[in-house]
């Protein structure tokens, strides 16, 4: 036990006496601390300073409040936020509305550029077949493939031509380019 | 309290969750800024800024925190990013660089009327980071451990021992000769 006014506390009271000053001490250990307390004069000091400091600390610390209107700003930019949201979502509904319908017009141009290439393919081959069988003769450019290998040529001729239609279809976009390799 | 607001956020009423969290939590939110940043108009900003997190993240909480758990985080993310807004070059790696943070917090104090009011508060600010809000949250809290931890984020033995160890140097301070324990 102490008797000096110029030390702190004794070191096993010095949790205790923080402890009995703010209630929380079960009754047996805060009998036992009050009278260690009564009977130690450094003790006694250090938990009149502590209250003290205690005292001084919930008076000077600054206790500031809310603005009245607190509440009121924060839903106003909440507000405003959620129309920017809205605004957000109304634009990029737009757009992907655009997107799809671009897609859609693409898709249905790649259906008509097959379409076509195939139409004018067998417009090519049966032209050339009909001009065959109907009116071989009047037609000069069959002398040219007189022989065993005119119903090859007519067939190369109208692949070349169909070829050529869908070349023309992927060089315009209309159909997707084949990719080869990585 | 918030019994309401878990129900709300099960059933996906997120809008009528956030109705209940603003008025439920603003004053917390609002002393737990104010101890971080020490000024009443940036912890006002602060305050307006974690709810607008809370309301945009609000779909997004998954209950695996506690919700003030949660809210009490953002705060102080919040108050981080401001601290760090102010002074860029102020090391976040090191966080209770005590240095670092009185650079940061390097804002108005309020004028002096008292001289010994003041000379307290001064002590407070001289305290090391951690200490200095626990010590405000404390007294701003009516001296609840609890809610200190809470908020804070730390056990209650951690706030209980920074505590302790922040007023025992404000009476060494405040009464060097009669303060250090036998």
């Amino acid at each position: 036990m102490n008797t000096s006014m110029h030390a702190g506390p004794c070191a096993d009271y010095e949790h205790e006496i923080v402890e009995l000053s703010e209630g929380s001490l079960a009754p047996e250990k805060a009998r036992a601390v009050r009278l260690h307390v009564a009977a130690c004069a450094r003790c006694r000091a250090w938990q009149s300073a502590f209250a003290e400091l205690d005292a001084g600390l919930g008076q000077a610390l600054p206790r500031p409040a809310l603005s009245a209107d607190f509440a009121a700003r924060l839903e106003s930019r909440l507000a405003s936020l959620a129309r920017s949201n809205g605004r957000s979502d109304l634009r990029a509904s737009v757009e992907d509305e655009y997107r799809l319908t671009l897609e859609t017009l693409r898709r249905g141009t790649r259906s008509n550029a097959v379409v076509g290439a195939m139409t004018v393919a067998g417009i090519c081959t049966a032209g050339l077949l009909l001009v065959r069988g109907v009116a071989p003769e009047a037609a000069p450019l069959l002398a040219a493939f007189a022989g065993p290998g005119r119903d090859a040529a007519l067939v190369i001729l109208g692949t070349i031509v169909a070829i050529g239609t869908l070349a023309w279809s992927v060089s315009r976009g209309f159909l997707p380019a084949l990719r080869l390799g990585a | 309290m918030d019994g309401g607001i878990e129900q709300h956020l099960a059933a996906g009423q997120h809008a009528r969750a956030f109705d209940l969290v603003v008025p439920a939590y603003q004053d917390r939110v609002f002393r737990l800024a104010y101890s971080i940043l020490k000024d009443r108009a940036a912890a006002e900003d602060a305050a307006q800024e974690t709810f607008v997190r809370v309301w945009k993240a609000l779909p997004g909480f998954d209950g695996r925190a506690a919700l003030g758990t949660w809210i009490y985080a953002i705060t102080r993310n919040t108050c981080l990013m401001e601290l760090r807004r102010r002074r860029p070059t102020v090391s976040f790696d090191d966080p209770d660089s005590d240095e670092a943070y009185r650079a940061a917090i390097g804002i108005a104090t309020e004028p002096a009327e008292d001289p010994e009011r003041d000379n307290l508060l001064r002590m407070v600010d001289a305290l090391p980071r951690t200490q200095q809000q626990a010590v405000r949250l404390f007294y701003l809290e009516d001296r609840s451990y609890e809610a200190v931890a809470e908020q804070l984020g730390m056990p209650l033995g951690t706030v209980k021992n920074l505590l302790h160890r922040a007023r025992k140097r404000l009476m060494e301070l405040a009464r060097p000769s009669e303060v250090k324990a036998a």
